[in-house]
Formats: C-alpha cells, sequence, structure tokens
C-alpha cells in the first residue's frame, strides 16, 4: 500500500512538471502581452517609454526559459506569484477562495452518491419494469444537458418561480457571512452540482449490481431462498461497491468542469470561478497555478480510488 | 468512463464485469431493439440531413445575415421573419442556421483534428511499442490528468475570441481519447495470426501498418470522431457561456444566444428559444445516429467509447 | 466599460422581471438612512491610486489636493486653497490642510503628498499612471504644509493632475512594483470613508470616517454588492433589494418609477472611429470628410443608447460648457458625402463599393470584442459607411491584437474626462504625440492648425483665454477630421427616491460606477427628515 502511493507521487511529479510548462509555454506562445493586464484601462495614455520600463520592473521582458524557471523556484520555494486579475498574491486568492470550493463539490459529491447508490440500487432491482426504464431513460437524457443549462433551470424553478431559495452568491446582499446564510445559499449550486455528476453514478450502479447478480455468492443467496431484500442489500451491494468507488475517484475531471459552470452560474466564489475570472483576464499566473491544482485533484482522486479498491479488495493489487 | 483505462488491472475487471450485463441486457431485449434502433437511426439522420442542409442553404439563399436595420428591432415571429428579428433588426431565422452552419463547423473541424492526431499518436504508440509507447502514453495520462474544459479554457484564454483558439481549444484536449481506441486495436491486431505472418515473412513495419492495421483502425477512429461531434458542439457552447467563445461579432449560436439575453429581458423570447431548439435537435440528431453506429459496429466497445 | 458577460445569470433575470414575481427581498436594503446598499457592475482590481484607482477623483478612501466639485471645476481638498501657478505655468506651489489624519491615524503633511507623487514617476513602484505625470520632473516640500511642483514644459492643465488620491509616506516606504503592494486591498487615505471589508466577486463595505477633516459623513455603512450582469442589478433592483446602481440607459428606464428614479447625466465618454492616416483609404482626406457626413450621428444615440447620450463631433462635449465650441459640427448628409467621395475620385464599383485607381474604399474597424456598445456602434458605422459605398469589415480583438494593428487599422475608442480639455485632446490629436504610445494619437492625425491651439492651451494660465484655444483646436479640426467622434454616452442610473437629500447631478468622466454617478458626493449627503 505504501509503495503504490510512493509509486503514484513519484510518478504525479513529471505528470504537473509537463503540465506546468505545457501551460507557462502556451501562455508564452500566446500572442496576448501580459502588460495591458497590469495597465488596465491606464493603458491609453501610457507613453511606449513608460510602458517599456515598467516591462523590465516586472522581469516581463526575460526570456521564457528563465521565466519559467523564476516561477518554478518560487513555486518551490512558496511564492505561487501574482495574480494580475485580482492584484494580489495567488496564494491569498487560493486561500480565500479553496474551501468555498472544497465546501461545495464535497456536498455536490456527497449528494451524488448519495443519490446514485438509492436510484441504482431501486432501478436494478426493478430491472426491466418501468421505473428501470424510466430512471435508465431519464439517465441518458440527463448526460446529454449541460450542466449551465440544469442550473439555469433550477434557478427558473426554485428561485424565481417558487421563491424558495437565493438565486446566487455566498449570502444575501447586505447579509454578514454566517452559516445559516452559507446553508442556504450552498442548497441549490451543491444539488446542481450533484445532479449533473449523478447520470453516470446511477447507471453504472445499475450495472455493477446487475453483473453482481449473476455472481456465485449472490446466485447461491437466491438459491438458499433469503429475501430479495437482502440479497440486494447485503450481498450484490458490496460486491457492486468497489467499482462504484473507483468510478467516483475517476471522475474527479468531470467533477472539477461541472463545478466551474455550477460556481460561474451561482457567484460561488470559490477557485473553479476563479479559472473563468482568470482566463477572462488573460491572468496566467493564476491559470497556471489552478490550472496544477485541478490535475494534481485528478490524479489524488485516481489515487485514493486504487487504495480505497486495494482495501476493499484484497483480490486487486493496484499497478500490479 | 475512459478514464477506467487509466487504472490498469482494476480497470480490465470492471470492463468484464460490465459487459456481461451488457450481454445479459442484450438478450433480455431480443430483436426488438433492433427494429426500434432503425426507427431511431431514420429519424436522426432526417433531422440532422434537413438541419444540415437549411444551415448550408438558407444563409446563401437570403439576403446577408449580418444586415443591421434598427427600424425592425425585435418583430415577433411571422409570415415575414418566421423566427423574428432581434436586437440589432437581424433577420433570426438566417441567422440562426447562419450561426448553426457556423457551431457545426467549428465542431466538425476540431473533431477531426482531435481525430487525426489521436489516430496518429494511437498507431504510432500502438505498432512502435517500447519507450516510444510508454512516453506517449504518459503524454496521454497528463492530457487526460487535466480536466477538458479547464484545459480548453487555458488555451482560449491566451488566444482569446479567434476562431482558430476555439477549435484547438476542442482539438487539443479531446484527441487522448481517439488515441486510447485506437492504440488499443492496434494492439489488438499486431497479435492477429496475418499480421505475424506478414511480419514472419519478411514485410516492413509500414507496409504492415498500411495494408493491415489501417484498415482496421479507419472505422474505430471515424466512429469515436463522430461520437466527438456532439461533445464539440457543447465545448464550444460552454465556452461561448463563460464568455471564451467566438469573436461576438460572429453569427454562431452561442453568440446569438448570447445577444439574446437583453432580448428576452424585453420580452422577446424567441430571440433565445429558435435557435437553443435548433442546437438541441443538431446535437440530438448527431448523438443518436453515434449510439445506433456505435451499437452496430463495436457493441462491446460502449462503455470505452461513452463519453 | 459594459462587459459582455456570459449568458448565466441573465435568463433567470429575464424570468424573474418578465414575471415580476421576485423571490422575496432580502438583506438591509430597504432604505435605511444609516446605511446605503448598492449594486456595481464594475469591480475594481485594486484600490491603489498608483495603479489608477479613481485617478479621476471620487475616490472615497482618498482624498487629492483638489477635487471636482460637479460643475466643471476643481475645488480644494487636502489643499487649503487653489493652487498658485507661475506665470509660465511650470512651478505649482499648494498650500495644506492642516489637521488632517490618515485612516490609520498618521497625520497628513507635505511628505505624503511629495512620496505619492514621487513613487508615482518612479521606475521602481512601476505606478501604472506614470505617463500622466510626464511633465512633473520635480516635487518638493517648501515647509511641512506646503508642497512645490516643478513641470518641465508649462501645463496649464496641471490641477487635474492633482486630484489622484494621496497616500501616506508610510506606505510607501518600499520602493516595489504596486502589484504586490497591500495597498491594492487595504487602502490607506484619508477620504470620507474606509474600507470595512472586500470579499472579491461579492460585496465591499465602507465604514464612515469618524475623524474626516470635512465632517463624518452621515451615511454610516455603505456595502457595494458586485453584479456583473446588467439584467440580474435590473432584475434585483426591481425586487427592492438596492438603494441604487448603475444600468444600460434602456434598463434604467424600465426598472425606475416607483420607489426609484432613473438619473441620466451627461459626460465626457466618447465613442469615435480612429482614421488611421498611413492607410490609402482612411488617410485620404474625402473618405475621412465623407465618412463623418456620412454618420447618422443622431439615430445612433436614439437606436444605441435610447436616445441618452449626445452627437460628438470633436472630443469636447457641451457638457464642458466654456470649452466647447458649438460652431465645430459635421452635418449628417449622406448626398454631399457621396459628391465629396466622386470629386475626390472614388467611383462606384458594380458591387456598390467605390474603388480609386484600383484602391478598393475598404478598411477594418476593431472593436474590443467584450464590449457590447463598441460592438454595436462598430457596427451601426460600418452600415452608414456602406450607404456611401465604402466597405467597411469588423474585427473583434484584444487588447494586444488592437494594440498591433491600431496603425493601420481602424478602432473604436472611448474615453474622456470633463476635468480639462487638455487630456481630453492633447493626446489623441497633438502630432508630437504620434509614435509614443499606443494609444496616444494612434491614427497619427496631424494638422498644424490644431498643434498649435492645443500648444497655446497649454501654455496659457488664464481661464478665458484657454477656452479661446480650444474652440479654436475644435473649429480647426472639423475642417480637417481625422477621426470620427460619433457619441458622448449618458451614464445611467437608478437612485432610491425620498430617503437621502444631497443628490446633484455631476459631469462624468469614462469611469462610472458607485464611486462616480449620483454618489460622487455621497460624503455630504443627510438622510430626510
Amino acid at each position: 500500500m505504501a509503495g503504490l502511493v510512493a509509486r503514484r507521487i513519484v510518478l504525479a511529479v513529471p505528470v504537473l512538471l509537463f503540465v506546468s510548462l505545457a501551460v507557462f509555454l502556451l501562455a508564452a506562445a500566446s500572442p496576448f502581452d501580459p502588460i495591458h493586464q497590469y495597465y488596465g484601462v491606464q493603458i491609453f495614455d501610457a507613453s511606449a517609454a513608460d510602458v517599456a520600463r515598467v516591462r523590465q520592473q516586472l522581469g516581463l521582458d526575460r526570456p521564457v526559459p528563465l521565466r519559467f524557471l523564476d516561477w518554478l523556484g518560487g513555486v518551490l520555494s512558496g511564492d505561487l506569484g501574482v495574480s494580475r486579475s485580482m492584484r494580489r498574491p495567488v496564494a491569498d486568492v487560493l486561500a480565500e477562495r479553496l474551501p468555498w470550493t472544497l465546501l461545495l463539490a464535497g456536498c455536490g459529491l456527497a449528494l451524488a452518491v448519495v443519490f446514485s447508490l438509492f436510484v441504482g440500487t431501486l432501478a436494478a432491482w426493478r430491472q426491466g419494469g418501468w421505473l428501470d426504464r424510466l430512471i435508465t431513460a431519464l439517465g441518458h437524457a440527463l448526460e446529454g444537458i449541460p450542466p449551465f443549462v440544469v442550473a439555469l433551470l433550477a434557478i427558473a424553478s426554485f428561485s424565481l418561480g417558487l421563491g424558495w431559495l437565493p438565486v446566487a452568491g455566498l449570502t444575501d446582499a447586505g447579509s454578514a457571512l454566517g452559516p445559516a446564510q452559507v446553508a442556504e445559499h450552498l442548497v441549490l449550486p451543491a444539488a446542481v452540482l450533484g445532479l449533473s455528476q449523478s447520470p453516470w453514478l446511477v447507471l453504472h450502479v445499475r450495472q455493477s449490481l446487475l453483473a453482481a447478480f449473476t455472481e456465485d455468492h449472490v446466485t447461491g443467496a437466491r438459491a438458499r431462498g433469503l429475501r430479495e431484500r437482502v440479497v440486494v442489500l447485503r450481498h450484490a451491494l458490496p460486491t457492486a461497491l468497489l467499482p462504484f468507488v473507483t468510478l467516483i475517484g475517476a471522475r474527479v475531471p468531470e467533477l472539477v468542469t461541472g463545478a466551474v459552470l455550477v460556481e460561474e452560474v451561482f457567484s460561488w466564489p470559490g477557485v473553479a470561478s476563479a479559472v473563468v475570472t482568470a482566463a477572462r483576464a488573460a491572468d496566467y499566473p493564476l491559470l497556471t497555478v489552478l490550472t496544477l491544482l485541478a490535475t494534481a485533484a485528478v490524479l489524488l482522486g485516481s489515487l485514493l480510488a486504487d487504495v480505497a479498491a486495494v482495501l476493499l479488495d484484497p483480490r486487486v493489487s493496484a499497478d500490479g | 468512463m475512459v478514464e477506467l483505462d487509466s487504472h490498469d488491472t482494476t480497470a480490465g475487471e470492471h470492463r468484464s464485469w460490465r459487459s456481461a450485463a451488457r450481454v445479459r441486457a442484450g438478450t433480455a431485449r431480443g430483436t426488438g431493439g433492433a427494429a426500434r434502433a432503425r426507427l431511431r437511426l431514420g429519424a436522426a439522420v432526417s433531422v440532422l440531413a434537413l438541419l444540415v442542409l437549411a444551415a448550408l442553404l438558407v444563409p446563401t439563399l437570403s439576403s446577408a445575415p449580418g444586415t443591421v436595420d434598427y427600424q425592425a428591432v425585435r418583430l415577433s415571429p411571422g409570415p415575414e421573419h418566421p423566427f423574428g428579428t432581434d436586437t440589432s433588426g437581424r433577420d433570426l431565422f438566417v441567422r440562426s442556421l447562419a450561426g448553426l452552419r457556423v457551431s457545426l463547423l467549428v465542431a466538425v473541424v476540431s473533431t477531426a483534428v482531435s481525430a487525426l492526431l489521436g489516430t496518429a499518436v494511437g498507431a504510432v504508440s500502438g505498432s512502435l511499442g517500447g519507450w516510444a509507447d510508454r512516453l506517449l502514453m504518459r503524454v496521454v495520462d497528463a492530457v487526460n490528468a487535466v480536466p477538458h474544459l479547464l484545459l480548453g479554457i487555458v488555451i482560449v484564454a491566451l488566444y482569446q475570441g479567434t476562431v482558430l483558439a476555439v477549435v484547438l481549444s476542442i482539438g487539443l484536449t479531446h484527441w487522448a481519447t481517439v488515441a486510447r481506441v485506437v492504440r488499443s486495436e492496434v494492439l489488438g491486431l499486431r497479435n492477429r495470426p496475418y499480421v505475424d505472418a506478414a511480419v514472419s515473412s519478411g514485410a516492413g513495419r509500414w507496409w504492415v501498418l498500411r495494408k493491415h492495421l489501417l484498415p482496421a483502425i479507419v472505422p474505430q477512429a471515424a466512429l469515436s470522431a463522430v461520437l466527438l461531434v456532439p461533445h464539440a458542439v457543447f465545448h464550444e457552447t460552454a465556452l461561448s457561456f463563460l464568455g471564451l467563445g467566438l469573436p461576438p461579432h460572429l453569427a454562431s449560436i452561442g453568440n446569438i444566444l448570447s445577444d439574446g439575453r437583453e432580448g428576452v429581458l424585453l420580452g422577446a423570447w424567441w430571440i433565445v428559444a429558435f435557435p437553443a431548439a435548433l442546437l438541441v435537435a443538431t446535437t440530438l440528431s448527431v448523438s443518436g445516429i453515434a449510439a445506433v453506429w456505435r451499437d452496430r459496429v463495436v457493441p462491446t466497445r460502449r462503455s470505452e467509447l461513452a463519453l | 466599460m459594459l462587459n459582455r458577460r456570459t449568458l448565466i445569470t441573465s435568463s433567470m433575470a429575464a424570468l424573474a422581471v418578465a414575471s415580476t414575481s421576485c423571490a422575496a427581498p432580502s438583506g438591509t436594503g430597504g432604505g435605511d438612512p444609516a446605511n446605503m446598499l448598492l449594486a456595481d457592475g464594475y469591480e475594481p482590481s485594486s484600490l491603489n491610486p498608483l495603479l489608477g484607482y479613481a485617478r479621476w477623483g471620487a475616490a472615497k478612501f482618498y482624498d487629492g489636493l483638489l477635487a471636482f466639485d460637479g460643475n466643471g471645476r476643481l475645488r480644494p481638498a487636502l489643499a487649503a486653497e487653489q493652487p498658485r501657478p507661475s506665470d509660465d505655468a511650470r512651478t505649482w506651489t499648494v498650500r495644506l490642510r492642516r489637521g488632517v489624519k490618515f485612516h490609520n491615524g498618521e497625520p497628513f503633511g507635505a511628505r505624503d503628498v511629495v512620496a505619492t507623487y514621487r513613487a508615482a514617476i518612479d521606475p521602481a513602484y512601476a505606478a501604472t499612471i506614470s505617463s500622466g505625470l510626464s511633465m512633473l520632473d520635480e516635487v518638493e516640500a517648501v515647509d511641512e504644509h506646503t508642497v512645490r511642483f516643478r513641470l518641465n514644459v508649462p501645463y496649464a492643465a496641471w490641477p487635474a493632475r492633482m486630484v489622484m488620491g494621496i497616500l501616506p509616506a508610510s506606505a510607501l516606504a518600499e520602493a516595489i512594483p504596486q502589484e504586490r503592494s497591500p495597498l491594492n486591498t487595504q487602502p490607506v487615505g484619508t477620504g470620507p470613508y474606509r474600507l470595512a471589508e472586500w470579499r472579491r466577486g461579492e460585496r465591499m463595505v465602507w465604514r464612515a470616517n469618524r475623524n474626516y477633516w470635512g465632517g463624518t459623513p452621515r451615511i454610516g455603512e455603505i456595502t457595494v454588492v458586485f453584479a456583473t450582469d446588467d439584467n440580474t442589478r435590473a432584475q434585483r433592483v426591481q425586487a427592492g433589494e438596492f438603494d441604487g446602481t448603475v444600468l444600460p440607459p434602456l434598463l434604467a428606464e424600465r426598472v425606475g418609477g416607483g420607489a426609484y428614479r432613473t438619473v441620466h447625466h451627461d459626460t465626457a465618454d466618447y465613442r469615435a472611429i480612429t482614421l488611421p492616416a498611413d492607410h490609402p483609404v482612411t488617410g485620404d482626406p474625402a473618405v475621412r470628410m465623407a465618412l463623418n457626413l456620412a454618420a447618422n450621428r443622431s439615430e445612433m444615440v436614439d437606436s444605441l443608447l435610447g436616445g441618452h447620450g449626445e452627437p460628438a463631433y470633436t472630443p469636447i462635449p457641451p457638457s464642458m460648457e466654456r470649452f466647447h465650441e458649438p460652431e465645430a459640427r459635421l452635418e449628417f448628409d449622406q448626398r454631399r458625402a457621396r459628391e465629396i467621395l466622386e470629386e475626390g475620385g472614388w467611383r462606384s464599383g458594380s458591387d456598390g463599393i467605390r474603388t480609386r485607381n484600383g484602391t478598393r474604399a475598404s478598411f477594418t474597424v476593431m472593436y474590443f470584442a467584450d464590449d457590447t456598445l463598441r460592438k454595436k456602434f462598430a457596427q451601426a458605422f460600418a452600415s452608414d459607411a456602406g450607404k456611401v459605398g465604402v466597405r467597411v469589415e469588423l474585427a473583434g480583438v484584444d487588447r494586444t491584437e488592437a494594440a498591433e494593428r491600431i496603425g493601420t487599422d481602424a478602432i473604436v475608442l472611448g474615453g474622456g474626462t470633463p476635468l480639462d480639455p487638455d487630456p481630453q485632446m492633447y493626446p489623441g490629436l497633438h502630432s508630437s504625440m504620434i509614435g509614443t504610445g499606443t494609444y496616444r494619437n494612434p491614427a497619427k492625425y496631424r494638422n498644424s492648425r490644431v498643434d498649435a491651439a492645443l500648444d497655446a492651451g497649454r501654455n496659457t494660465v488664464g481661464e478665458a483665454e484657454r477656452a479661446r484655444h480650444y474652440k479654436e483646436a475644435q473649429r480647426a479640426y472639423v475642417e480637417d477630421p481625422g477621426l470620427v467622434y460619433l457619441a458622448f454616452i449618458q451614464h445611467s442610473y437608478v437612485v432610491r427616491t425620498g430617503v437621502w437629500n444631497g443628490y446633484q447631478p455631476v459631469v462624468e468622466p469614462h469611469t462610472h460606477g458607485t464611486t462616480w454617478g449620483p454618489w460622487w458626493n455621497v460624503e455630504d449627503w443627510t438622510p430626510k427628515k
């Protein structure tokens, strides 16, 4: 187990380096000139000489390889650089925003897992019945609807139509930050994020359960005349859980994609919506770090999935 | 679910479990499924053909879609303007179809970029084997390790407001899927007796690749490319949704929807409704066709190709 | 600047406004006279004056030496009285107000003014406003309460540069590029409000400065909520959530009424199309004049701005009364425009586009892709140009691409400040500015009469005399236009009525939002009984 973790971490280093170099090179090859970001609207009456001086002051005139090494050295020594669109250190931006994203993504994922286990089990149990068909059809349909459409529909119905939940933000306009306010504002984005992640999970739970029904110990349990509920919950479900856990770990990329769209729609002040802000402003010091963060999350997700798989089922030997 | 493949051993086991389930489901459904699939295919093909034909012909035959007419702002749908007009007085029927043409073109071109890149990488990786294979698969891992939309955002952010940026943003992020499919196909073929026979009778590696491997992998690559099209359309819409898409004066579905926000507020629902309906009809028909084809050509690979 | 934002909240805003059955209003926006709740569409990226925050005044956290009085004049703020220029307008002496304290308790004095202006021009601080102060040679403290600015050229418009916020010398002790300065997020000034809280992307809370030299503001707390989407703000105002916000004119009209009043402020904020002098088509005087006559400015104002703007012919708006030349006009006349093109040798081709000696009358107009209003002006201009046989291609570009192509392609420009005609005209039209910066006379306009008048305006201290020079500059310009000035846009707001006294209309610069707008003098507002 420790070996698995160590191997994965060693493997992650070149991937992260590759990704950061790739983003850095993309940025360097881009026609976008970061000096415009630094100047903002002041560029309109800036003189060429002053702009050149500032460029030099900021080190933007140094060759790309040196700038990459500067940046890498900074990151390794704990200085993540300065976000040009937010005018503050990237580390501050992360410290302020990451907790909100973790809260949202955690709640969304938890909702998706509970929901999918329940609905997926229900579908597999009633395999071929109208309930199963309905769930499967809805699942496939939902796979095809982009999360932002789901989000808009949710806001239109629950916020504007029924008036149950706030439209967007972390708190109401004039209110102070408090648990009750945040909880109220969290419901809709977390539900949308969870719902947009669930079709794959539901269909997967259903399929694994169907597969589990054919395994010896389950057919044996059936043959022994155990009640259907016991067969499904006690015998089939645990077998089906293993691939499910792995799938959750592997779905981190989709979770990130969902978070970007959901945070943006709901003006949720997390790191995922900062991606969009940074992108609009071509703020690549921030964009690079956020990309690395997402990559690290993906790698961590797949590692956790494998660790869980090994723990749950000794027959599996990951990286074997 | 492609990501599963990166979990070497465990993934293999899951796949076998799942295919077992599929086989059972398939037999349970029986022949009724085939008839339904034919019907579905027919419907999807005719809807798509109609849409593509309209997108190609209508904007060409009609007057220029870019004409601004402030005397005819926000006219509701009627005989003269079947879809109404937008906030700048442009006919929406023509503009939406012109937009559909642009959106489809962007999706198809970027899919082609993905497919070519993926096929090349997959074929090279699978046939060379050894360290080249390992290196290329590491690159595939790295590309897969960055969420596609995020990587796409990084690319468009740096080349904002150009068609090329959107094409690259989609093309450069989705090839890894194709590469994996093609590689595993090549690996499977390499071990076939006739390939072995050809190699042992002294045929060159490239000859074998051209003669035996290419014909076998082209359908695979083409199928995964078609499966990418709805995804590419979604990708383009999402980028426009985030304000990072095509140049804003260009008629594309994403831009029209974006322009239509103001109109909706003033009661002109048609500015959003019709282009959105066109978009949904297009993606649904493409994925309908792809799904039927997938089930027919490679039934067992369903799980790998699902996007 | 109007952002082209995402679909996002708009559809739901649309739904809400259409049905007017909005979610229950919440929060404290309900006309509590001690608190004010505003919504802004634009969130500043930095609160540091050295990076351009509130460079034309109304800074809330800061005071300048001078402040705008709303009627086109500057009044003393941290200065104790009007600055005294030398006869050649090269030396300006300013006596400072006594007894003023910064938010952190430090006393304000000459060394703070010196430190602020020195940091603004010292390359080590990488201040983005340095170019606007290029005429500043040295600033020195005459005594603890007097400073003297020495300029390297005569510059009568110097007071317009004295509205910039003054920082405490202690905050500028370290000479670092200002992107790393804590002032970006934690402003320290002498202004009527101090920053109590700033949650990025969400809101900012200003709390009254009890030690303010102008008296403690009566509105004790002002919360500014950031909502970039215009439709969202409109919807939330309509739900009664806010005490006011900035909106595009048509939306403002729609939302106003009942408890809200819609106000439209005149500005010096112009939109213009550059006509590059080096381009074979736009460099031709006949084309330049014809395009100026072909542009239907009043229709643009009506259809793009809902009537809330004014046709522009030169960069000086009618609202800058003392400097505006009403005779400097270019009347809409497309027939005359066609005649001028014919006389200039541009003949109609088979496709309706004119040509001259094989050159097609065609050029490209760029606009910033994220700016909806500029896109619309570009489209309207292209349509008008087409009517006289000149083909205009459009290109949505980002800042970098614009900078690369600005010498050869036309672009939609925007900007302006009502503080003084010099910053409004000189950088854009004086030939000495060619090649000194991307947006300085980008079209390479040269006219010796305009140059002479603008120079005279800089060198003359008396106001009436200066006005004469600037009027002459406008008359000379319209005889030989090098851009197509299209319109001055009004800025539109909705404000809650019946809770406070003190609203006073103001002529605004390009910057707008909650620091300007009806709230430019909010520190002087008082609750209604």
